[in-house]
């Protein structure tokens, strides 16, 4: 069966910089406590004339320069996001123009687990049509974070980043894991702006277009269910936690993601995390951290990478990847 | 079915949390160190080792500076089934 190939990746992000210590002294707390509670020190937020769109058409961009391939040259363009350029049409609509891709253009909300379901999405569908697909994830949770909502603000941070898939026989594709529990709606959401709740004065009076966050409920599910997805892929791929050679998660709170570490067994030191830099990035932020460890050459081929995300709604999921190929 | 007792939760709870020693009779939002990301730690730890106990983050409502480690042990105790 035809599978995939990563040949080209890429990051955007702002200029823009919120630091740890604007924060602390916007909400009136010590730096130390939001460093002891998320492990971020400096986060970025989109300005003026930058969007979820804008942002995924320069990761986009960059990722498609790395593949040597142009959009003309993408059969299949899937953004996941839950912050969209708009409600309707789609964020990929805005990048497929911005990109001048050929193909199919849709979106994929799973929350901040959307990159890991693009790419398993992407591998089901370059395998009925093995040509070349861009996945880019994109994020501008700024924009729905109240600015008075010290819990939410001091985790997000928008970016955005994509990869190139080009089909091979040899695959890269490992095992994986996806997973949702519907009965988790009410553990991070935006009420307001949907079919559910449109818009009104009365929504926006009382910032219910901002998105709501119960963030301990986050932490215990988002620790049981990552866990269990990586146990389940490892046991797919008959490996144990010491195989696999670098750790990409998703990049939420560095308490959460220890917890992880610690759960699963993987090796604290495969831990691959730029969580301080750029804060939680919802969807990019598993293509921002592997963009960066491929460009600084931590990631060789023959490497076993393990990408694990969790996100609102719940969902969740893991992949297992060979690098270079040779997964099976 | 294993029930943990009061000096097993407080052991774990400093275990997760690194707290040195915490006083069950102490509130626990007075404590040192300790955050609501400890507790949910702990609760995760806990389900782990009692599946049977269907204790969840709902132990932690409503709680206020008058809630001890002690009263949080009662609520677990009063999910444990007959």
């Amino acid at each position: 069966m035809t599978s995939f190939a990563i040949t080209g990746w890429g990051l955007s992000v702002p200029d823009r910089t919120i630091t740890t210590a604007e924060l602390a002294n916007r909400f009136g707390v010590d730096e130390d406590w939001i460093l002891g509670r998320c492990g971020i020190r400096e986060r970025r937020a989109v300005g003026p004339g930058q969007s979820t769109a804008t942002l995924a058409i320069e990761s986009g961009r960059r990722a498609l320069e790395r593949a040597g391939l142009t959009g003309k040259d993408i059969a299949h363009l899937i953004v996941s996001t839950a912050t969209p350029e708009q409600l309707s049409p789609a964020t990929s609509a805005f990048v497929h123009q911005g990109l001048g891709i050929a193909g199919s253009a849709h979106d994929v909300n799973a929350e901040c687990t959307g990159f890991v379901y693009a790419l398993i999405t992407a591998a089901g569908l370059i395998a009925m049509d093995p040509r070349p697909i861009l996945i880019v994830g994109s994020d501008t949770h700024s924009l729905t974070t109240d600015p008075e909502d010290r819990d939410l603000g001091i985790l997000v941070g928008d970016g955005s980043g994509a990869l190139v898939l080009e089909p091979t026989t040899d695959s890269w594709l490992m095992a994986w894991n996806l997973g949702a529990d519907g009965a988790r709606t009410e553990s991070l959401k935006i009420p307001a702006g949907g079919s559910r709740m449109p818009t009104s004065e009365e929504t926006v009076r009382q910032g219910l277009h901002y998105a709501q966050i119960k963030g301990n409920e986050i932490y215990l599910h988002a620790v049981r269910h990552t866990v269990g997805s990586v146990r389940k892929t490892l046991e797919m791929a008959k490996l144990e936690p010491e195989d696999v050679d670098h750790v990409i998660p998703h990049q939420a709170n560095i308490r959460i993601i220890n917890s992880i570490i610690e759960h699963t067994g993987l090796p604290p030191d495969r831990l691959i995390t730029n969580l301080d830099r750029y804060g939680n990035c919802a969807s990019a932020s598993i293509p921002i951290a592997m963009t960066e460890a491929l460009d600084s050459g931590r990631i060789k081929k023959g490497d076993i990478v393990l990408l694990a995300g969790f996100g609102a709604g719940m969902t969740w999921g893991s992949v297992l990847l060979r690098w270079g190929g040779g997964a099976t | 079915m294993g029930v943990p007792t009061l000096q097993d939760v407080t052991n774990q709870l400093q275990a997760v949390s690194g707290v040195e020693q915490i006083d069950p009779d102490v509130p626990i939002l007075t404590i040192d160190d300790l955050d609501s990301l400890d507790l949910m730690e702990w609760l995760y730890s806990f389900q782990e080792e009692y599946p049977e106990i269907p204790a969840d983050e709902s132990l932690f409502e409503e709680i206020d500076e008058t809630v001890t480690l002690r009263s949080i042990y009662e609520r677990v105790i009063a999910t444990v089934p007959s």
